[in-house]
C-alpha cells in the first residue's frame, strides 16, 4: 500500500517525536498506557513504539501469570454460566493483557458482528464468540467472516436454525449482507430473499455449528447477478469478493483509529483498495494506519470520543493502577453505564459510536467512575490513589504545581495551559486527578 | 482544518449537535413549557412487532388461513369490536380501552416500506425518505421541540435520532442515581465555560457536559420524593416508574422518550411475543394508575409504535419475518379511544403484505399539534392528523 496518504510516520518540525504523539498512540490504538512506557517509547522513537504495540509485546506491567489467569477467569464464568464474570474476564484482558491492540480490535469485532446475549442466552456460547474475536483479531477478514457466520452465537442470534429449504428465514442473510459485509445500497431485496437460501440448512447442534444437507436447498439462486447453485460459503465468498466490502472494513478501521474528519474519504478508499490487494488483511491494514503521517497528524489527535470500554480501562492503565488493580467486575458494570454493556450491544447494528456515546447520563457515570477509580471503593480498590506519590515515583516534585504537571503531561501529553489551570485553580491531590480524568478532553482520545 | 460542511460530510447526524448549552436555552424559555405543559412518552417497541397478532382480526377467515400455528381464536382476544381484538396478554389494558382513553390504530406505515430494522426505524425516527436524508436528518420530536421549546428525556443510554434537533436538549437516564454527581465540585470545576460558536468535537463534549452537570443539579432537586404505586419488576416497568417519577417530581421535559427491545420474533414467536405485550401491558396500566393517583394524568399521552409489522403469514420456524405496516397505540386521559382508521385487508396485498391504512406521519401530526401544541410542519408534507385526541 505505498500511497500518497498513507506514506509512512518521519517525525519533523511540524509533527515531531514527542509525549503528545506517544499518549496519541496508546490512547488511540491500545486502552493508554502508564508513565514508564511512555517515557521508553519517547525514548525509542516511533519506529520501535509502532512495532512493539503492532507485535503485542508483553509489557511490565503484565503478570507472570497472565494467560492462565484469564483463562481460568474465562473458564469459570462459562462453566457458571454468569454473564458478568465473563465481561469481567474480558476487562481483564483489556487492563493487563500484552497484546491490547488484539484486544481493541476483539472490541472492534464484538461492535461489528454485534451478538446479544439477551436473546442467545447462553453464556458459553458468548465466550466462545469472544475468543474468537480474539484470535482472529488482525486475521484476514475472510477468516474471520468465515468463523464467524458458523459461530453458534451469531447463528442463534440471527434466527439461523430456522432458515431451511421451502421456508428461508432471511435475518441472517439480511444482516450478513447490510452489516457484515457490502452495507445498504449494494445489494436489493431479492439478493436477501437468495441469499437466505443461500444459507439454508445451516444451523447449530450441540453447540456446534452444523450444515445438514437436506435442510439445504440445492436450487439455483441469483444472488448480486450471479446465477448457480450456490451454497452459503460460496455466498459468503462471493460477498468477500465484492468492492463495497472492502470500503466497509476501511470505513470500520478508520472509525476505530481516527478521529472526526482526520481522515479524508480518498484515504479510505486507498485504504480500501490496498485492502483488496492485499485479500482484506487486516493486520496489514492496522499496521499501514498506525505507522502513517495520517494517523500522526494534528488533525487526528484528541478528536475522536473514547469508547466506553476504552475510558474504563485507558484511566486504570495511564495511572498505573495494576496492583492493587480495579475490580474488573466494576469495571464492566461502569462501562455499561456509559453505555456500552459488553455482550449486550443495542441491536444488530452495534453501538452508535463517536458523538453518541456523549451524553447527560454518560458524562456523569464517567465522573463518577473517575471519583471511584480515586477514592477507591466503588471501584474495588481497598486504597485511594496517591497523586504526590505518584508524581513523586516518576520523578517530580509533590507539590500541587508539580501534580498538576505530572498528571496533565500523564493524561495529555502536554503540560497544563493557562485555560484549565484556572479552571483547575481551586481544587488540589485526589479532587485534582478526579477533575483532570472527568474534563471533556479527558473523554477524547 | 474543521469546517462544518467537511463536518456534515463526513458525520452527518454526529454533527446534530445543539448549538446552544441546552441548559442556558431552557433559561431563555423559562417562560415557555411550565410544569403544567402537556407532555409525550413515546415508547418504542424495539424489532418490529407483529401488528396482526397484537390487534388481531379474529373474524377474517383469512387471518385463519395466514396464521395456522400462530392465530389467536375469537375466544381468547380482548374484543374491541366485531372485527378486532387484542392480544390476551394485552388485558391489562382493558380498563383503558373501556375508559375511552386507548386508540387503537390498525395499518398505520409509510409508502414503499423499507424491512430494514435501521432504515426503517430511521424512516420513523426522522419522517424522511431515502439514506441519505434519514441519515442527516434531525428527528421528529428533536425539530418540533426546536421550534417550540421544551428538552426531552430519554430513558436509555442513548439518545435516539427522533430527539434529535438543533437545539433541542435530550437528558437520559436509566435510575436516578445516574444523573447525581458523586463529586460535584471537582466536576464542576473540570467542565469549565461551554464553548458557544465552535462545531468541533471538543466544544461539542464541553456544552454536554455543561449540561451535564446543570442536569445533575435538577435531578437532584427533583427526586427526593418517594413513590408508592406499585409496577412490575420488568425492565419497561422501571423505565416508566422513572418517567412517573419525573412528571411527578415537575420536570419540565416535554417528551420522554423510553423502548422496550425484542420484538424481532422470527422463530417460536407464541411465547415471546405473549411475554413482550405482557410487560408491554402491565407497565403501561401501572403507569396510568400512579399518574392518575397523583393527579397528573390528565397532562400525560403515551404513544407506542414499531419500526415495521411482520409478515401477515406466519414462517415455519413458529415466527414471523419483517413485514411492513404495523399498529399505534395512543393512550391517556386526553385521547378520544377506540379504533382509529381502517384495519388493512389481508387480501388486497402488495409484494405479499396490506397496504398501510394510515400514514404515520398523521398520526405524529396529531401527537405535535393537537396534544403538544408544537408545530407540525416538519413532517416533509402537510399531514392531515388523525383523530386520536378529545377536541
Amino acid at each position: 500500500m505505498t500511497t500518497k496518504y498513507w506514506d509512512a510516520y518521519e517525525p519533523d518540525a511540524k509533527a515531531p517525536w514527542n509525549l503528545l504523539r506517544v499518549v496519541h498512540l496508546h490512547r488511540r490504538a491500545a486502552f493508554a498506557a502508564p508513565w514508564d512506557d511512555l517515557q521508553r517509547d519517547v525514548k525509542a522513537g516511533p519506529g520501535a513504539a509502532v512495532e512493539r504495540l503492532l507485535k503485542g509485546e508483553s509489557t511490565a506491567h503484565t503478570p507472570a501469570d497472565f494467560a492462565l489467569t484469564a483463562g481460568v477467569l474465562t473458564d469459570a464464568a462459562a462453566s457458571v454460566g454468569d454473564l458478568n464474570r465473563l465481561k469481567a474476564a474480558w476487562f481483564y484482558r483489556m487492563l493487563f493483557g500484552p497484546d491490547p491492540v488484539r484486544e481493541r480490535l476483539a472490541l472492534l469485532w464484538h461492535d461489528h458482528f454485534a451478538t446479544g446475549n439477551a436473546k442467545v442466552n447462553n453464556v458459553g456460547a458468548m465466550r466462545r464468540q469472544s475468543d474468537l474475536f480474539r484470535t482472529h483479531a488482525r486475521d484476514r477478514f475472510a477468516v474471520l467472516l468465515n468463523a464467524v457466520v458458523r459461530d453458534p452465537a451469531l447463528l442463534e442470534y440471527l434466527d439461523a436454525p430456522a432458515n431451511r429449504r421451502g421456508h428461508p428465514n432471511e435475518n441472517l442473510a439480511r444482516e450478513l449482507m447490510e452489516l457484515f459485509t457490502l452495507g445498504v445500497g449494494n445489494y436489493t431485496e431479492d439478493d436477501v430473499k437468495n441469499a437466505a437460501r443461500c444459507l439454508t440448512g445451516w444451523g447449530v447442534e450441540e453447540n456446534a455449528f452444523a450444515e445438514r444437507p437436506e435442510r439445504h436447498d440445492d436450487g439455483e439462486k441469483t444472488v448480486l447477478g450471479r446465477t448457480g447453485k450456490w451454497t452459503g460459503t460460496d455466498l459468503v465468498n462471493q460477498l468477500l469478493r465484492h468492492p463495497a466490502t472492502a470500503t466497509r472494513l476501511a470505513r470500520k478501521l478508520v472509525a476505530a483509529f481516527f478521529g472526526e474528519s482526520a481522515c479524508p474519504d480518498d484515504a479510505v478508499q486507498e485504504l480500501a483498495t490496498g485492502l483488496r490487494a492485499r485479500d482484506l488483511d487486516v493486520s496489514g491494514a492496522v499496521g499501514t494506519v498506525l505507522r502513517s503521517r495520517l494517523f500522526f497528524a494534528e488533525a487526528n489527535v484528541r478528536s475522536r470520543v473514547a469508547a466506553p470500554a476504552e475510558f474504563v480501562v485507558g484511566s486504570a492503565r495511564a495511572l498505573g493502577l495494576f496492583d492493587p488493580a480495579p475490580s474488573t467486575l466494576a469495571m464492566a458494570d461502569w462501562s455499561a453505564r456509559m453505555g456500552q454493556d459488553l455482550f449486550d450491544p443495542p441491536n444488530v447494528g452495534g453501538w452508535l459510536g463517536g458523538r453518541a456515546w456523549i451524553n447527560s447520563r454518560a458524562l456523569i457515570a464517567r465522573a463518577n467512575y473517575a471519583a471511584a477509580l480515586i477514592e477507591g471503593p466503588n471501584a474495588g480498590r481497598r486504597d485511594a490513589y496517591d497523586p504526590a506519590a505518584a508524581a513523586q515515583s516518576a520523578g517530580f516534585g509533590t507539590a500541587r504545581a508539580d501534580v498538576l504537571t505530572y498528571h496533565h503531561r500523564l493524561l495529555f501529553g502536554t503540560d497544563p495551559g493557562a485555560e484549565i489551570g484556572t479552571r483547575l485553580a481551586r481544587l488540589d491531590g485526589r479532587k485534582l486527578v478526579i477533575a483532570l480524568l472527568s474534563a471533556p478532553e479527558a473523554q477524547l482520545g | 482544518m474543521l469546517t462544518r460542511r467537511s463536518l456534515l460530510k463526513s458525520a452527518p447526524l454526529l454533527a446534530l449537535a445543539p448549538t446552544v448549552p441546552a441548559f442556558l436555552a431552557r433559561t431563555a424559555r423559562a417562560a415557555g413549557p411550565g410544569p403544567d405543559a402537556r407532555v409525550l412518552v413515546v415508547l418504542q417497541l424495539d424489532g418490529g412487532n407483529d401488528a396482526l397478532n397484537t390487534v388481531v382480526p379474529f373474524a377474517d377467515p383469512e387471518y385463519a388461513k395466514l396464521r395456522p400455528r400462530l392465530r389467536i381464536g375469537a375466544a381468547r382476544v380482548v374484543k374491541l369490536n366485531d372485527a378486532l381484538g387484542l392480544h390476551p396478554a394485552l388485558k391489562p389494558l382493558d380498563e383503558l380501552w373501556t375508559g375511552g382513553r386507548l386508540a387503537v390504530v390498525p395499518g398505520v406505515g409509510y409508502p414503499n416500506p423499507s424491512r430494514s430494522h435501521f432504515e426503517s426505524m430511521a424512516i420513523w425516527h426522522t419522517a424522511r425518505f431515502g439514506a441519505e436524508e434519514t441519515r442527516t436528518s434531525y428527528g421528529w420530536l428533536g425539530r418540533a421541540l426546536d421550534s417550540g421549546g421544551g428538552e426531552s428525556c430519554v430513558v436509555s443510554p442513548e439518545a435516539p435520532q427522533a430527539v434529535r434537533g438543533r437545539r433541542a436538549a435530550a437528558v437520559s437516564l436509566t435510575r436516578t442515581a445516574d444523573l447525581l454527581l458523586a463529586d460535584p465540585d471537582a466536576v464542576k470545576a473540570a467542565v469549565g465555560a461551554p464553548a458557544q460558536q465552535a462545531d468541533d468535537v471538543l466544544a461539542f463534549v464541553r456544552r454536554q457536559a455543561s449540561d451535564a452537570v446543570a442536569s445533575a443539579e435538577k435531578v437532584e432537586a427533583m427526586t427526593r420524593e418517594k413513590s408508592g404505586a406499585p409496577y412490575p419488576a420488568s425492565g419497561l416497568g422501571q423505565k416508566l416508574k422513572l418517567v412517573a417519577r419525573l412528571l411527578k417530581a415537575g420536570s419540565g421535559s416535554r417528551v420522554y422518550y423510553a423502548t422496550q427491545g425484542g420484538y424481532d420474533t422470527h422463530a417460536q414467536q407464541p411465547f415471546a411475543h405473549a411475554n413482550l405485550v405482557s410487560e408491554f401491558a402491565d407497565a403501561v396500566a401501572a403507569f396510568f394508575a400512579d399518574l392518575t393517583a397523583a393527579q397528573v394524568a390528565d397532562r400525560v399521552a403515551l404513544l407506542a409504535f414499531s419500526e415495521f409489522g411482520r409478515t401477515i403469514r406466519e414462517n415455519d420456524s413458529a415466527g414471523t419475518d419483517h413485514g411492513t405496516a404495523g399498529c399505534v397505540f395512543v393512550a391517556g386521559p386526553g385521547v378520544g379511544g377506540g379504533v382509529i382508521g381502517t384495519a388493512p385487508s389481508l387480501t388486497d396485498l402488495t409484494a405479499g403484505e396490506p397496504k398501510m391504512t394510515t400514514d404515520f406521519r398523521r398520526v405524529y401530526a396529531a401527537a405535535l399539534s393537537e396534544w403538544l401544541g408544537l408545530p407540525a410542519k416538519g413532517l416533509g408534507e402537510p399531514m392531515p392528523p388523525v383523530g386520536v385526541f378529545r377536541k
